[in-house]
């Protein structure tokens, strides 16, 4: 029981830690909280249903193919919404008002649409959903390979981030927008790549727990909340953080679930966000711009 | 001639910081610009790097190409590259990543590891300390990773702003000797600094300016013995000898 309380749970949190880090970019770096965060993941998790219902394609190749839109989509949607809220903003506060106020209207559009052409029921597909055995606990490969592939998603970025020039880059202006065009770079164009590679991760975290999760168009919003909770608790800025935090948050979810009621989930999400913002509000790991 | 400003006005709102300023420096030349706090100097800096707008009229020339109006990581591109008051250097990183972010532009990528070396050579105090967090180093360690990271960049013209302000006496010394070396492997340097005898005794010219508008200039030995420059900066004329 409890190596598959844990394991679920990593499973669960692997997802979490996904989106999160897509979170993390664009607040991080591109000083956009974005609201409509977790409506990205569930489009494309109805984009990974669609394509596997009607088409037979399997998630696995929507997962090269979705986080493409999420991308291009991101793009768009800083390009044409939020660079006029970055240009007019005097400071770093006055954005982060003006992009919540913004992103919580494109979550009402974006969840309206879904509403329109899915409706409100619950919704899942049935895709690798063979039980194997690891440990002794017999799990489905889909979250077995989605617990692979969210882990492997998210140290590739992190790798890139803290290895190459690129991500140095984005640190840079991640950690002092002043100081980045003495380099030479173009901080408009960082932010812009940072907010689209987040839309690219929401887009992943959606396909991956679309293959062994129920969703539904109104679901994005709690999705948010846990990324969210998740970038907090690992330290703004710090990616190991957040993908540490994001698999702790799964685990601790699923073992309310198992061990107290599956009611309490949630409830103890914000429980252990509150307890980290009153006790840690750097975050459990620290915040690289301490 | 290299670089070539004239009528240079910079306004914040109502307040005028600089008026119609003409001045030129010339390839592998080192200028010092001399006035006192708030006349405009680093305003001036910060006009020729693209971070504050001039005012209608006013122009910048590159070998005959207009800057004003390129955007800050455009005018690095063009091989101006500026070491801010207060350095701006990337605190919560390693010495060695600032300096890979120095060589950041495209025109840095040619020969970029021989500008390493040169630059670990030109401070080894960096070269000792590669790994480190810059915000966990002295300021003078801090000014060296600013200056070490714009050589990065494989800059023609470097902007210093102040760069000896708030460093000890002997750190100083050791900076305007390495000043020299880099001026003396040919770079073109145009230099606000408060430390004006060690400043004119770097630079081959200077201006003062004084509330806005440039009051005088000449090259470093005429401003050195200048009356104005000698009341306001190195306290008072020479003392008549003894005896």
């Amino acid at each position: 029981m409890l190596i598959s309380t844990l394991m679920f749970g990593l499973v669960l949190g692997g997802t979490y830690a996904l989106v999160a880090l897509g979170l993390s970019m664009q607040y991080g770096i591109s000083r956009i909280m974005n609201l409509a965060h977790g409506e990205f993941m569930i489009a494309a998790a109805f984009c990974a249903y669609v394509l596997f219902d009607f088409a037979g394609l399997s998630p696995l190749v929507t997962l090269l193919i979705a986080p493409l839109i999420g991308f291009g989509l991101s793009w768009l949607i800083y390009t044409v919404m939020m660079h006029p809220l970055v240009k007019r903003a005097a400071n770093r506060g006055q954005l982060e008002a003006d992009s919540i106020l913004a992103t919580f209207g494109l979550l009402f559009i974006l969840q309206g649409i879904m509403l329109v052409v899915f409706g409100s029921d619950f919704t899942s597909y049935s895709y690798l959903n063979i039980p194997i055995d690891i440990f002794g606990v017999t799990i489905a490969v889909s979250r077995v390979v989605a617990f692979g592939l969210s882990l492997f998603l998210g140290l590739v970025l992190y790798v890139l981030i803290t290895r190459s020039r690129w991500g140095a880059t984005l640190r840079a202006v991640a950690l002092s927008p002043a100081s980045a065009p003495l380099v030479g770079i173009q901080v408009d164009k960082v932010a812009r790549q940072a907010f689209a590679i987040g839309g690219a991760l929401a887009a992943s975290g959606g396909v991956l727990v679309s293959m062994f999760v129920t969703f539904s168009a109104t679901g994005g919003v709690v999705f948010t909340m846990k990324a969210l909770i998740v970038v907090i608790m690992g330290g703004v800025g710090n990616l190991l953080g957040a993908l540490i935090a994001g698999l702790a948050l799964g685990v601790i979810e699923t073992f309310v679930t198992s061990y107290f009621d599956p009611g309490l989930s949630l409830a103890s999400t914000y429980l252990l966000f509150i307890i980290v913002l009153l006790w840690r509000p750097q975050g459990l790991f620290g915040s690289v711009r301490s | 001639m290299m670089l070539d400003i004239r009528n240079l006005s910079i306004r914040y709102g109502a307040h005028l910081a600089l008026d119609n300023a003409t001045l030129n420096t010339r390839k592998g030349e080192t200028l010092a610009i001399l006035g006192a706090n708030g006349a405009g100097k680093s305003s001036l800096l910060k006009a020729i790097a693209g971070i504050v707008p001039a005012a209608p009229g006013s122009s910048v020339k590159l070998d005959g190409e207009e800057l004003l109006g390129l955007q800050p990581h455009e005018i690095v591109e063009r091989g101006v590259i500026a070491v801010p008051e207060g350095r701006g250097v990337f605190g919560a990183m390693s010495v060695e990543e600032n300096l890979l972010l120095g060589a950041n532009p495209k025109r840095a990528r040619q020969g970029e590891l021989t500008r390493k070396s040169e630059v670990y050579d030109l401070f080894p105090r960096l070269a000792e300390r590669r790994a480190q967090l810059v915000q966990t180093m002295s300021g003078g360690e801090q000014q060296m990773v600013a200056m070490g990271r714009a050589l990065m960049s494989r800059p023609d013209l470097l902007l210093l702003d102040e760069p000896s302000l708030g460093l000890a006496p002997i750190v100083i010394g050791q900076m305007f000797k390495t000043l020299k070396r880099i001026k003396d492997a040919g770079l073109s340097i145009l230099m606000v600094e408060q430390n004006v005898s060690a400043s004119l005794k770097l630079a081959d010219r200077g201006y003062l300016v004084e509330a806005g508008r440039i009051v005088g200039t000449g090259t470093a030995s005429e401003l050195k013995s200048n009356d104005a420059v000698q009341r306001a900066f190195l306290g008072g004329p020479a003392a008549p000898a003894l005896s």
